[in-house]
């Protein structure tokens, strides 16, 4: 080493200590900065000056530390859980928000369900059966039929809302992984840049890192590393980004439960009319409350199980209501009237007025309310046919519906509450591996402050040496 | 493995207990103040389907009492009726066999006694026609506004009876056939008083041949008056079997709906006291750091 190498060596340290002061001060800087993950400044040690000529110099010592970049200390495996288990845990909220929302609306068990009204409803033909005041307790049935009507249609729409909703949502969700994707590619175009010329990416790392995992809690996406630094994107097996390429998705089906448009699906901008197997994540989530009855879509079998409701209920009240003749003595009307197909949209009450209902039987007496007994009957679930067969109750039909609901919507709340703990766990994890600790930063800032200090020592005992051999030297006995 | 700890994983762990303990405290909250242990289908689809037909039941229980209470109604005025109508009848007997009496008697008192068996039959035409919210008991499903006219012609309209529903399963007849008890036109009991009246005044020594059939009519009235007391008593039993379903209903309503406000309470507390404790050890354990013991 030559003389005046050892200024050089404690040059470096003094550089690598501030080097290392700067990360750690960059780490405490995003101690609290969302998706930021901890750096370590790497050093090594500088070899020694090659050998030259034919001298032998004898052994030298190194020349000193040399930076050589900033680590990041994240982990991929862990990363790729977060990944994983955020699509789990999005497809499951978005179905059990959905489910709960729609039970919400059916307000049972209790006295503003529609079941409570139902009784009601039965009641009230119990009431006309007594026929003591045939005007007021007809006038009592229209008005709690009316009130049936009007919520098992509120009920209905309540659904039809909630598929639009999702609809909608599934628009918003396909837009977000759009944006995230094109920032991605973009992202993976300035790490490439950056890694090739030595620098460091480490913070763009950590962007692109946060938006797979939006793209992933989306749609369950898969992330491939390549040698380049850039990653790939991709959903079921198709890339959504290739370095810096990406491919757009779009939305395609109807826009309103029963427009009947073919299904809701996502295409590929680029080759439209192949749907994508869209495998996790909210989008999955949504595209399966979004199907029809036939293919499982929860929403689309809610609102079937209106209509079935609603159609049966009609059926049944009507079979026995044109069986009776009215006070005057004519044949009962359709009690309930609705559309086919459409039935709890448009269930409505075809008697206006009492002389319109067919409470008695025919030729027992123009107060009698024999018939009007027999459709009471229909909830006590005693009610028989023309041909003296029962008649399901329709009070049946509603309990299984509720009962029904009830248990997906259990079953969605239960996975719904594990998916998002095994989420959080996985975040944790994470976490604990790559965020900053202040206390750890503590001792990382003395380590390098006292480096630091040990660096300037050298170079003033280099500085000393060289003063006493450059002033001192030769002065001996003057 | 014991993760790495860092400040952000503690601050993280932390705010989820707390946010896990409040939820549990917000709950439990919520079923003190409503008391219902399921308020949605969800909390438990089995129990939400039993109180769905629990409350069917109470409703159409509810609905089964009011109709007893109807028919009970019916009865009575049934009841009332026919109670006046024999005591009418054994009136009218008594002053037939006064009047039978033809040698004792001058004209003008049996005359005075057919005054009285006109007026009788009057009282007896009125207690026909006894109504109840409206409509004629002896009338059946007629709308005809009165069971018998003046001249004692039965508006039909009893068969079929009108029936009451008390149970599911059960009705109760709470009409009486007017036509069967009274008869109608030339053969009811209004034309034999008019006959006997009429033979008071003609021919008094026919009178006494008109006493079978007047004992005839007092029988039918006295027979149907047994039967509608049998029926309302059939009648009270039920309401007395609804009250109990009823209490019995409430009482399976709230087993299956309702919290124990006890149970509810305590577990309450308890949650309060675990948040307040978590709330407190999270403030000590989150303050110092490194930091704090530098110089």
């Amino acid at each position: 080493m030559s003389t005046f190498g050892g200024l050089n060596a404690a040059y470096s340290g003094l550089v690598a200590a501030r080097a290392g002061l700067d990360v750690v001060g960059q780490n405490i800087h995003n101690v609290n900065t969302e998706g930021y993950t901890r750096q370590r400044v790497t050093t090594s040690s500088t070899n020694a000056a090659a050998r030259a000529g034919l001298v032998a110099w004898g052994a030298t010592p190194g020349a000193g530390v040399s930076v050589d970049g900033v680590s990041r200390l994240g982990s991929a495996t862990l990363d790729a859980k977060v990944r994983a288990t955020a699509a789990t845990a999005g497809y499951t909220a978005v179905r059990a928000t959905a489910l709960g929302s729609i039970e919400n609306s059916l307000k049972e068990p209790g006295v503003n369900g529609l079941s409570h009204q139902l009784q009601e409803f039965w009641a009230a033909w119990g009431e006309l059966s007594n026929g003591t005041n045939a005007a007021a307790a007809a006038g009592v049935l229209l008005g709690e039929a009316g009130q049936l009507t009007a919520q098992i249609s509120s009920g209905y729409r309540a659904v039809t809302a909630e598929w639009t909703a999702v609809r909608s949502s599934a628009d918003a969700l396909v837009t977000e992984v759009n944006g995230a994707a094109a920032q991605v590619a973009e992202l993976n175009g300035l790490i490439r840049q950056t890694l090739a010329s030595g620098g460091s990416a480490n913070e763009a790392i950590d962007k692109r890192d946060a938006l797979t995992a939006t793209i992933a809690a989306i749609t369950g996406a898969s992330v491939r590393p390549q040698a380049n630094g850039t990653v790939d994107v991709l959903i079921a097996g198709n890339t959504l980004v290739s370095g810096t390429d990406v491919q757009t998705l779009t939305v395609t089906g109807p826009t309103a439960l029963a427009s009947g448009n073919g299904p809701v699906q996502i295409e590929w901008a680029h080759h439209p009319g192949t749907p994508v197997a869209v495998d996790g994540g909210e989008l999955a989530g949504a595209l399966s409350l979004l199907g029809s009855a036939d293919a499982g879509g929860a929403l689309a079998e809610a609102a079937d199980s209106y209509n079935e409701f609603a159609a049966h209920l009609a059926d049944s009240v009507n079979s026995i209501h044109l069986g009776g003749v009215t006070s005057t003595g004519k044949p009962g009307g359709k009690f309930f009237d609705y559309t086919v197909g459409n039935a709890a949209a448009t269930l409505s009450v075809t008697p206006k007025s009492a002389t319109e209902i067919a409470a008695g039987a025919a030729g027992a007496g123009a107060a009698n309310g024999a018939n009007a007994d027999k459709i009471a009957q229909l909830g006590a679930g005693r009610a028989v046919d023309g041909a003296g067969k029962p008649v399901d109750s329709p009070n049946a039909l509603w309990s299984a519906f509720v009962t029904g609901l009830g248990v997906a919507t259990a079953i969605e709340l239960g996975q719904a509450s594990s998916a998002n703990l095994s989420a959080s766990a996985a975040v944790t994890l994470q976490l604990s591996n790559s965020s900053v600790d202040i206390d750890e930063e503590n001792v990382n800032l003395l380590t390098f402050q006292h480096a630091y200090q040990g660096a300037a020592r050298v170079m003033t005992a280099v500085d000393e040496m060289l003063d006493t051999l450059i002033n001192r030297t030769g002065l001996v006995g003057r | 493995m014991i993760p790495r700890v860092t400040s952000q994983t503690q601050m993280r762990s932390a705010q989820a207990n707390l946010q896990a303990s409040a939820q549990r405290l917000a709950q439990l909250q919520e079923q003190s103040s409503s008391l219902k242990t399921i308020s949605r289908a969800s909390d438990d689809p089995a129990r939400a389907g039993n109180a769905l037909a629990v409350r069917a039941e109470q409703r159409a229980t509810a609905q089964y009492t009011r109709n007893a209470d109807n028919g009970n109604g019916w009865l009575t005025t049934l009841d009332t009726a026919l109670g006046a109508s024999t005591s009418i009848l054994n009136k009218v007997r008594d002053l037939t066999v006064q009047g039978a009496n033809a040698g004792t008697m001058s004209p003008a008192a049996r005359e005075a006694i057919a005054v009285q068996i006109d007026g009788l039959k009057k009282d007896l035409l009125s207690q026909a026609n006894a109504t109840y919210l409206g409509r004629t008991v002896f009338a059946g499903n007629s709308d005809a506004g009165v069971a018998f006219t003046a001249a004692g012609i039965h508006s039909g309209g009893s068969t079929p009876g009108v029936e009451r529903r008390v149970g599911a399963d059960s009705t109760v007849r709470v009409d009486a056939d007017g036509a069967g008890i009274f008869g109608s036109g030339p053969d009811s009991v209004f034309a034999l008083l008019s006959t006997v009246s009429e033979a008071l005044r003609t021919s008094p020594a026919t009178v006494s041949g008109h006493l079978s059939a007047v004992d005839t009519a007092l029988n039918r009235v006295i027979a149907a008056s047994s039967d509608v007391g049998a029926r309302q008593a059939r009648i009270e039993s039920a309401s007395a079997l609804l009250v109990s379903a009823k209490g019995s209903l409430e009482a399976q309503r709230v087993q299956l709906e309702d919290a124990d406000l006890a149970t509810v309470i305590l577990e309450l507390k308890l949650q309060e006291v675990a948040y307040q404790s978590a709330l407190a050890v999270t403030a000590r354990v989150i303050q110092p750091t490194l930091m704090d013991f530098l110089s």
